[in-house]
């Protein structure tokens, strides 16, 4: 069911203190040794490719193991969950589901994602992954909050997809795109109506790597509040490189902002792809151009194999650099990307609890 | 409360925020097939290629956005914007503009949003087609996030005079702001800039009108923009670029004052208000400000003055491109022009008919003209390698047609295979990029692996494309063994075809002592890239073959006699090489102490792990750029002068060269900071030690009793004639107890330092400029990496002997600095007062340096990224660099059981040192 819109009551909660966000959902369930066979289920069990990295399907066939994903984070503190669904859109999910046909000597091109789009059992898993990750969420943000009294909320995680608007995969044709604007637009917008179902609080989309792709989920986002004449605050984070560029989009970090300002997002951030420490500069530059609120929630660091969680920097790592951050009256929500676990987010949660937010600055005159 | 100031915020990958202290905001109108004759033709005959370098072109003369506009009736526009747009953002330096999508079509507009990530204008609608489609239009262009422009047009049509305009802004704007929602900073009115001087008498107020609408919007509507089409104003003024130009400045400038904010105008095609003549200027704004009756007739008659001239643009020489296609191809290759290499290559090969007659053919005699003059030293490697590029482009345009050559006709073959690569544990590759460049515009099909590359893939790469010759190349001593592996491993496959060897640390009698011996198939060592050529052309020419082969195997023959029977310097055991060590007198020294020990991070940005940090720009660290390895590693011998910013040489066309490599290198350096390419990243630190014999312990803490870890130094073994110490680094460190102390006194402090710098970045950048077919820049920009490396490191060693308190800042010139006329040394690991390359594992251990600074060690202990200097600091008022050298057996052994290595473990890592054979 879809839920009242929060944003008011999120303005208020932002002005007195720093939200907490979510730690990382792949590189937690990793954690718990799943299986092949785990991720496959009965459901999914004559599936021709493999799903153990097809994180989203656990939603349907681990249902358990997700939702006490959920609950822990929330237990550590976190305001907000983003849902299980970073990779639930027809398109995503194609990876997993349908023949590749480059490995035929074909190619991926819009003739090929015409039918991904329109294809029924693909649209069909989207929708439910979506609306059972949503309630799943949804159910443990309801329990923590009645147990605690302080209220959580559930937001729908809107991932990057696996094509690029901007780039071209044939460095012989650089006008060449595999997928149209028009598609991922229609993709999106089926996973924000299906978020919306399942009753999440925001909508989020992140680990923005290409601002076009981003481009047509907020345009996605926005044609369904209109539809369902609703609105719910919505939250865009981008995965930026060491040099403060979109990943693949290569646009630098007041770029994305003067791109997305439109929207009037509840925040704008950046997660994932760096550490905090090698976060902060970009982190800084954005906090300096935006007029709404920011945030952030960074790697652990950077990938470290020898590490049990992957990840180089541990829970007190998180704690130091997040104080860090909120003394510098950078965030206004934090939390952490890959390679943090529940015991990550409860240092996080520590290390803002009694910190000022980011005081948001006004456009001048309105 | 922070406030974020009012202003047009615009993207591409990159912010363009148009705030009140930016002038006028420049759009480039050259790639609109209404401005521009040229573009449109492009666009029509389908070379869009040449049409994207249009829309570059603007954004070089400074356009702060660029205006597409495809509306043509023989354009499908829609189609068109969508490609075009979409192959714009394939170009990094057009991406980072804002684009203007213009087109008087809605579903043109339409396609255009869909391509822009960043955020972009639309131009135009109007009330044309009456409110509901006006607001429908507007709502959808805030949903994806542009600014707008809004013609000055109704249902009734276009404004003319003042108050039409004015009318029709204000009922827009309110509609905009008040019902839509927009943000009144992203509305850019356009009131209609109208032709002038037409003869007719109601035109002749158009310039004032528009003029005193601006005025008016910008005190009325709150945050709008105004912008215009400047060129229309002059049009009746056709083909007189001179009275254009004046018209467009003038006009600029009265509309300016009045507030106009932007116009769609060739940058390339503007006065300078201020240089427009007087009498001119006055006729011009007699026109513009309708000041009196005559004007249009009075400024026709002086325009008749100037008619026919070509305005201020000075067109660059093209009167080469009126020569045949052979000589226009010789001259882009001799001059580096890649402006019409393709239309050339194309027109000859419908000459020639084959593709490859065109490359043995003009292009192959062109690259042998720039061959030649790069032999005779009348042109220099930065020309040859921009030769390269146009080359590499033309044969790129080429390659399909060979491609189905080679389909119809598989047995051809081209001039020669070349495999070329950077052996296992070595990241150097500048040399090797050179050689690569310098073979492919030779006619070679050089296949470069890159750097770190085993010895298994190289040869099965060798097999698998068939090679005719392998180079390897390394810089690190290391790669010396490498290389002979990798000759023990060709011989063991049964290869025959050359090897070829070069690198820094290579010479012809390593090659011929150490390699050639495990290989029975040619084995050449190449000192240069300008030998590369004429090396490898031998070794496959059949007529020259043998005899090329034949005099290079007595060449190594006589190195190896050399080697083996020449005088062999008179050696001392290790215990009398100790006891001709060096005896400072510690007794009246007294070390100085460091201000901190423990390490320090140090860098361009604020990274690091917490603590105490110093930085620097990369801006800050061209001043401490020694230029002469610059120049060397462009094969350009000379000596730097910094004063005068020349190279000292004998040959005067060589400094010429130097000069314009400089100048580029300076233009490169620019783009690197502005782009923010690289970052620098070092940590240094200093700690208590003292000398062990040739050991140095370095100590937990200043009690120093308990080993943190232990550096080891090797001895001079060389019986020395003048009487000079032979000298090992740790005797620049005091020993705990120097002998003469009093047995029980506290140890002596002392302190030693380390340090590891990097550059990251340059391979990325490199790698970049190479997919687009830049050698040029990609090398250059590795070579500047290497020496913002070695800057850094002589920055942070003056920052470090402030530290160490022995030197005070300002004490010494920049001159002194860059000569090294300063007390104490920063020697590394694996070069000559310390050849052993293990000793850097250590360093990076006790500086933390792996997680502090990115840079890594291969198994050859070669750091990584290349661009990255590391070594010891010592104080010692009389340290200074020296070389080991024929290390003898007693010493080998010595070291190998003070660092717990096996003696052929030790023997490998020092080989070329060694005195004795193993």
């Amino acid at each position: 069911m879809p839920q009242p819109d929060p944003t008011d009551e999120l303005v208020d909660v932002l002005a007195r203190r720093i939200l907490v966000l979510d730690g990382a959902m792949g590189t937690t369930i990793r954690s718990y040794g799943l299986s092949e066979a785990d991720a496959r289920g009965s459901r999914f069990a004559d599936c021709a490719k493999d799903l153990l990295n097809n994180g989203d399907i656990l939603s349907l066939t681990r249902p358990d193991v997700i939702a006490d994903i959920h609950r822990r984070f929330f237990e550590a503190g976190s305001d907000i969950c983003e849902t299980n669904t970073f990779s639930a859109t027809s398109i995503a999910q194609s990876e997993f589901f349908v023949d590749d046909p480059r490995e035929h000597g074909g190619r991926k091109d819009p003739a090929f994602f015409d039918r991904i789009i329109t294809d029924p059992f693909l649209n069909e898993l989207a929708w439910e992954m979506n609306v059972e990750s949503a309630k799943l969420c949804r159910r443990e943000a309801d329990a923590v909050t009645s147990t605690t009294g302080r209220k959580r909320y559930v937001a729908g995680a809107i991932g990057p997809l696996t094509v690029s608007l901007t780039n071209s995969p044939d460095a012989d044709d650089p006008g060449f795109r595999v997928v149209t604007f028009d598609q991922v637009l229609e993709a999106y917008k089926h996973q924000a109506r299906a978020l919306i179902e399942g009753g999440c609080d925001i909508l989020m989309i992140e680990t923005i790597f290409d601002s076009l792709n981003a481009k047509a989920a907020a345009v996605a986002v926005l044609d369904v509040f209109d539809e369902l004449s609703l609105k719910l605050p919505v939250i865009l984070s981008a995965a930026v490189g060491r040099g403060g560029e979109t990943m693949i989009s290569a646009q630098k970090i007041e770029a994305f902002w003067n791109a997305f300002a439109h929207v009037k997002p509840l925040a704008i951030g950046l997660n994932c792809s760096l550490g905090p420490d090698l976060m902060r500069p970009h982190l800084e530059e954005l906090s300096a151009c935006a007029a709404t609120h920011v945030s952030c929630y960074p790697n652990a660091g950077l990938p470290n194999p020898l590490a049990p969680t992957g990840f180089d920097l541990e829970p007190r790592h998180m704690h130091e650099f997040m104080a860090e951050f909120a003394d510098a009256g950078l965030v206004n929500l934090a939390g952490g990307c890959c390679g943090n676990t529940p015991e990550h987010i409860e240092a996080i949660a520590r290390a803002v609890a009694d910190k000022k937010p980011r005081e948001v600055p006004r456009a001048e005159g309105a | 409360m922070r406030t974020i100031p009012h202003a047009l915020r615009l993207s591409g990958t990159e912010a363009y925020n148009h705030t009140a202290d930016k002038r006028f905001l420049m759009i480039g109108e050259r790639a609109n097939v209404a401005g521009s004759p040229k573009f449109a033709k492009l666009v029509r005959e389908g070379d869009l290629e040449a049409a994207v370098e249009i829309a570059r072109q603007q954004v070089h003369n400074g356009a702060n956005v660029i205006d597409i506009c495809f509306d043509d009736g023989l354009i499908d526009g829609k189609a068109m914007m969508t490609c075009f747009l979409q192959l714009l953002q394939g170009e990094p330096d057009v991406a980072k503009v804002p684009v203007m999508v213009d087109s008087s079509k809605w579903e043109i507009l339409e396609a255009g949003l869909k391509c822009l990530q960043g955020k972009g204008i639309v131009n135009s609608i109007s009330l044309k087609e009456g409110e509901e489609t006006f607001k429908r239009q507007a709502r959808h262009i805030m949903r994806y996030g542009a600014a707008v422009v809004v013609m000055a047009f109704d249902e009734n049509g276009q404004a003319a005079g003042y108050e039409d305009k004015i009318r029709i802004c204000r009922r827009a704007y309110d509609m905009l702001v008040g019902e839509v929602g927009f943000n009144p900073d992203d509305i850019i009115f356009d009131p209609n800039i109208l032709t002038v001087a037409t003869g007719i008498e109601e035109h002749n107020n158009y310039a004032i009108d528009f003029i005193n609408a601006t005025r008016w919007i910008k005190e009325n509507l709150p945050g709008a923009k105004v912008s215009g089409g400047v060129s229309n104003i002059s049009f009746s003024f056709r083909g007189n670029n001179i009275v254009r130009e004046a018209m467009h400045s003038a006009f600029l400038y009265h509309a300016g004052k009045a507030g106009m904010d932007m116009g769609i105008v060739n940058a390339g095609m503007l006065e300078v208000y201020d240089e427009i003549p007087a009498e001119l200027l006055e006729h011009v704004e007699d026109v513009l400000l309708n000041r009196r009756a005559d004007a249009t007739e009075r400024l026709l008659d002086l325009a008749e003055r100037f008619k026919g001239q070509g305005g201020k643009k000075t067109e660059e020489d093209l009167t080469w491109r009126d020569d045949p296609v052979e000589k226009r191809l010789e001259h882009a290759l001799l001059k580096g022009i890649d402006k019409f290499i393709e239309e050339d290559t194309a027109e000859a090969l419908e000459k020639h008919g084959k593709p490859l007659r065109v490359i043995e053919g003009p292009l192959m005699d062109g690259m042998g003209v720039v061959g030649d003059l790069f032999g005779a030293g009348k042109m220099f490697l930065p020309q040859v390698v921009k030769s390269a590029r146009v080359m590499k482009k033309a044969v790129a345009w080429l390659e399909p047609y060979m491609e189905a050559e080679k389909a119809a006709n598989p047995q051809q073959r081209s001039a020669g295979r070349f495999l070329i690569a950077t052996v296992k544990g070595d990241v150097h590759d500048i040399g090797k990029n050179i050689v690569g460049v310098v073979l492919a515009c030779n006619g070679f099909e050089v296949t470069d692996m890159g750097v770190m590359v085993p010895c298994d893939r190289i040869l099965d790469k060798a097999q698998e494309i068939n090679a005719d010759v392998i180079g390897l190349s390394g810089l690190i001593t290391p790669s010396l063994d490498e290389m002979v592996h990798v000759a023990k491993e060709m011989e063991r496959r049964g290869f025959r075809i050359p090897l070829l060897i070069g690198g820094a640390t290579t010479s012809a009698a390593h090659t011929a002592i150490k390699i050639a011996e495990h290989y029975s198939g040619p084995v050449v060592h190449v000192l240069d890239a300008s030998r590369s050529v004429p090396v490898t052309t031998s070794l496959l020419s059949d007529g020259q073959r043998d005899g090329f082969v034949a005099g290079n195997l007595e060449k190594q023959r006589k190195l190896r006699e050399d080697f083996v029977g020449g005088p062999k310097k008179e050696t001392l055991s290790l215990a009398d090489a100790r006891a001709a060590g060096p005896r400072p007198e510690w007794d009246v020294y007294t070390p100085p102490a460091p201000c901190f020990t423990g390490i320090r991070d140090a860098g361009d940005g604020d990274v690091g792990q917490g603590g105490e940090r110093v930085t620097i720009t990369l801006r800050g660290l061209v001043e401490y750029i020694d230029w002469t390895p610059f120049f060397h590693a462009w094969e350009l011998r000379g000596v730097w002068d910094r004063e005068r910013k020349l190279l000292k040489t004998k040959d005067p066309a060589g400094a010429a060269e130097a000069a314009t490599l400089h100048r580029e290198a300076l233009e490169w350096i620019e783009r690197i900071i502005r782009e923010q390419r690289f970052e620098a990243r070092g940590v240094f630190g200093f700690f208590p030690a003292n000398a062990d014999g040739d050991d140095i312990i370095v100590w937990n803490d200043e009690s120093r009793v308990t080993e943190r870890c232990r550096l080891h130094t090797l001895r001079q073994q060389i019986r020395k004639q003048s009487g000079k110490p032979n000298l090992a680094l740790s005797d620049w460190v005091a020993p705990s107890h120097p002998p003469g102390t009093a047995s029980g006194a506290p140890p002596v402090a002392d302190w030693i330092g380390g340090f590891v710098v990097g550059i990251h970045g340059a391979d990325e950048f490199a790698g970049e400029l190479e997919q687009a077919n830049d050698p040029y820049g990609s090398i250059m920009v590795k070579a500047i990496a290497d020496r913002f490396a070695e800057a850094f490191a002589e920055w942070l060693h003056h920052r470090a002997r402030i530290d160490w308190g022995y030197e005070t800042e300002g004490e010494l010139t920049q001159d002194q600095l860059i000569h090294e006329s300063y007390r104490g040394i920063r020697p590394a690991p694996g070069y000559p007062a310390q050849p052993d390359h293990t000793e850097k594992p250590i360093l990076f251990d006790l500086l933390d340096a792996a997680d502090r600074t990115g840079v890594t060690l291969t198994e050859s202990c070669a750091m990584h990224p290349g661009a990255a200097v590391c070594g010891l600091y010592f104080s010692h008022p009389e340290s200074h660099y020296f070389a080991i050298s024929e290390l003898q057996k007693d010493q080998v052994e010595d070291y190998a059981k003070r660092k717990g290595m096996s003696l052929t473990e030790a023997e490998k890592w020092l080989g070329p040192w060694l005195g004795y054979p193993v």
